[in-house]
């Protein structure tokens, strides 16, 4: 049963590309209409605040983490033990 | 004392630890499911108070101390231990079995531990039987890795010894309690060293994911539950309001994140997500209202029962094909979609999706820091949320279930073991129920704050994050494909700094011993032992030579007069001598009668 869903999701991936995107665009529009009781924050107040932050967050995670990995931290996976090391 | 029946419910593990290896099959089975069911039942029926008090040398031990605090932990902690013990019913080798039920009791002992030195004792206890998760995978890395985290975790639990001893030097007291911020020295801050070390925070954390991605497939999932829990109760316990934890706590929650980018080992990014997860936990404590306390210990039983299905499932895809690299991995979801599914919720609950367990957890804690007004940690703490969700619950499905169309080795015939899917059922079970009825978890918790999480702009805002992220994910999905490296931590100081230092010394002070000390050595101080010895011979011949001589001499001389006198060799007088004795004796005898 999963499989088949799965398999159909991946055959009809132009549809699921496109329902997601209308729920993206949703969850902006609609958080013109949610009700604010407990505002924190400035961002709290911004409808779409938080996708946006989402977004960054993602994209800043990936770039500083990858570009941390490729400048200093990446070594091959056998590091340890071809140097002596266990 | 309290007034209600109390059996110690780390007892079960310990009494049950020797039956099962003496066991076998289905009886087996039967003891490593009763044993967590009876300890549970008693948990849940204890009632707060102190047991199991012990007095030595003057000081009181208290084995049962129990109150709201302990029992959400132990709960959390035999329910877990029922999960494991299902995931790990298939075994045939007891020895994995044993050394998770001693872990098991361990971590109950501390969480019941009244006095720092009943805690100290558990302590250790979970630093050797979860050593021995290790040890057990029997690989040549594993035995390494385990060599590292037994000398990390001896070095943790000196520096908590060396503050409870010092403690107990300074104010008599070894009572394990909420300690004042204000007036912490010396040894508070070494047990809170001691305790960081468990919690796996930065720079004290490198030991984790060496240690959690080398475990067996079923040690590493009772592993990610009780060692980074025990501290975080025992950082509530006694470190509460400690500001600078909020500082530590955000910056672990990033730390994680950034590691698990790197990070192309399924079990070794869950591990860098514990750091990730237990920094809200810290932060929670650090922060320190009791809505924040709330949140750690809501959070910590969350993130138990994620984790550990988490580490189900990357350990069933383990169990099965052998591997846990993305990059040798991909494609299974025709060949093992249960695990998948399981795997994905426990994914989904880490990343606090509503309706599942993280959300009604971690928001608590960040909600903690919004209202002490804490702004940067709380943007923080959702920043390391977005990153979470990047990870667990995107990357680590994508890459190992749909990454390829089809497997780059032979597929596997079937999925994980039944054993291990029950198992993962009931923990997803757990997060979805937690998830849609959070009440349940909150009447568990110590402070009774009303908290509500299902509000509209909560939900929507969470909803925009996370869908937010996943686009994220897909548009940059190119520079996610894993790479078949690994990212240099600070374990490199004890395995390549270990390396270096023992060059250095091969290399270094070995020229240094054979050029300069051997040449000092001929030059300088031969010479002038040399000298020394003729000194001293000299010494000994004129002085005490003659000394002893001239007293033997004399001994002679004298001994040669008394001879003289004794002994004159005169007939005469040997005959008179004999005489007068003779006549003495007679004359004696007759006195006498």
């Amino acid at each position: 049963m999963i499989v088949r869903l799965i398999g159909w999701m991946r055959r009809h991936y132009h549809l699921v590309k496109v329902t997601f995107g209308c729920l993206l665009g949703l969850l902006v529009v609609g958080d013109l209409l949610v009700p604010r009781h407990h505002v924190y924050f400035l961002g709290d107040e911004i409808p779409g605040f938080w996708a946006l932050f989402g977004l960054l967050a993602c994209v800043l995670i990936i770039v500083v983490s990858k570009w941390l990995g490729h400048a200093w931290l990446f070594r091959p996976e056998n590091y340890y033990e071809t140097r002596g090391g266990l | 004392m309290g007034d209600s029946f109390f059996i110690h419910p780390a007892l079960f593990f310990f009494l049950g630890l020797p039956a099962v290896p003496l066991s076998r099959g289905i009886w087996r089975q039967c003891l490593l499911i009763l044993v967590p069911l009876l300890a549970l039942t008693m948990v849940s029926t204890l009632s707060p108070g102190l047991y199991g008090q012990f007095e030595i040398h003057g000081l009181t031990l208290t084995f049962g101390r129990v109150d709201k605090l302990a029992l959400v932990f132990a709960n959390v902690f035999t329910l877990m231990a029922l999960i494991g013990a299902v995931y790990g019913l298939h075994m045939e080798d007891p020895w994995q079995q044993v050394a998770a039920m001693g872990y098991v009791g361990s971590a109950l002992g501390c969480v019941f531990a009244g006095d720092y030195l009943t805690l100290f004792l558990f302590w250790e206890g979970l630093m050797v039987f979860s050593a021995a998760l290790i040890f057990l995978r029997r690989t040549d890395r594993a035995i390494a890795a385990g060599y590292r985290y037994v000398l990390v975790h001896v070095f943790g639990g000196l520096m908590l010894l060396g503050g409870i001893l010092l403690q107990y030097h300074q104010s008599g007291s070894i009572a394990f309690t909420g300690i004042d911020p204000a007036s912490a020295g010396t040894a508070q801050y070494l047990i809170l060293a001691g305790f960081l070390l468990n919690a796996a925070v930065p720079p004290l954390h490198a030991w984790l994911p060496d240690a959690y991605g080398s475990a067996t497939v079923v040690g590493s999932v009772f592993m990610c539950a009780y060692t980074t829990k025990t501290a975080v109760y025992a950082l509530i316990r006694s470190f509460a309001g400690f500001e600078i934890l909020i500082v530590l706590g955000v910056v672990m929650a990033l730390y994680g994140v950034v590691y698990a980018v790197l990070e192309n080992d399924a079990r070794r990014l869950l591990s860098y997500h514990i750091i990730s997860q237990v920094g809200y936990m810290v932060a929670g404590v650090g922060i320190g209202t009791e809505l924040a306390l709330n949140g750690a210990c809501a959070h910590a039983y969350a993130h138990i029962l994620y984790k550990g299905l988490l580490f189900m499932g990357v350990g069933g895809v383990l169990q099965v094909t052998g591997r846990s690299r993305f990059s040798e991995l991909g494609g299974l979801w025709k060949y093992m979609p249960w695990t998948f599914v399981f795997t994905l919720v426990g994914g989904l609950s880490i990343s606090a999706f509503p309706l599942f367990s993280g959300f009604v957890s971690k928001s608590m804690v960040i909600s903690g820091a919004w209202e002490s007004h804490l702004q940067w940690a709380a943007l923080g703490l959702t920043l390391a949320s977005a990153g979470t969700f990047l990870h667990t619950g995107l990357k680590v499905p994508y890459f190992i279930w749909f990454w390829r169309d089809e497997p780059p080795f032979d597929p596997p015939r079937r999925e994980a073991p039944l054993n291990m899917l029950i198992a993962m059922g009931l923990a997803a079970y757990y997060c979805i129920l937690i998830g849609i009825n959070p009440e349940g978890l909150y009447r568990l918790l110590p402070f009774e704050v009303p908290y509500h999480p299902y509000t509209a702009a909560h939900v929507m805002a969470s909803l925009q994050i996370l869908l937010f992220t996943m686009l994220g994910f897909f548009l940059l999905i190119k520079k996610l494909y894993p790479e078949p490296k690994v990212g240099l931590d600070l374990d490199w100081f004890y395995r390549r700094g270990a390396v270096l230092f023992l060059a250095f010394c091969r290399k270094v002070l070995r020229m240094v011993d054979e050029q300069v000390i051997k040449n000092l050595h001929k030059t300088v101080v031969l010479p002038l032992l040399r000298t020394l010895a003729a000194l001293s011979a000299w010494t000994d011949q004129r002085v005490v030579d003659g000394f002893v001589d001239g007293s033997a001499e004399s001994v002679l001389r004298f001994s040669e007069r008394m001879r003289f006198f004794m002994q004159p060799g005169i007939l005469s007088r040997y005959v008179a001598r004999t005489l007068t004795v003779l006549a003495a004796i007679i004359l004696l005898a007759l006195y006498i009668r």
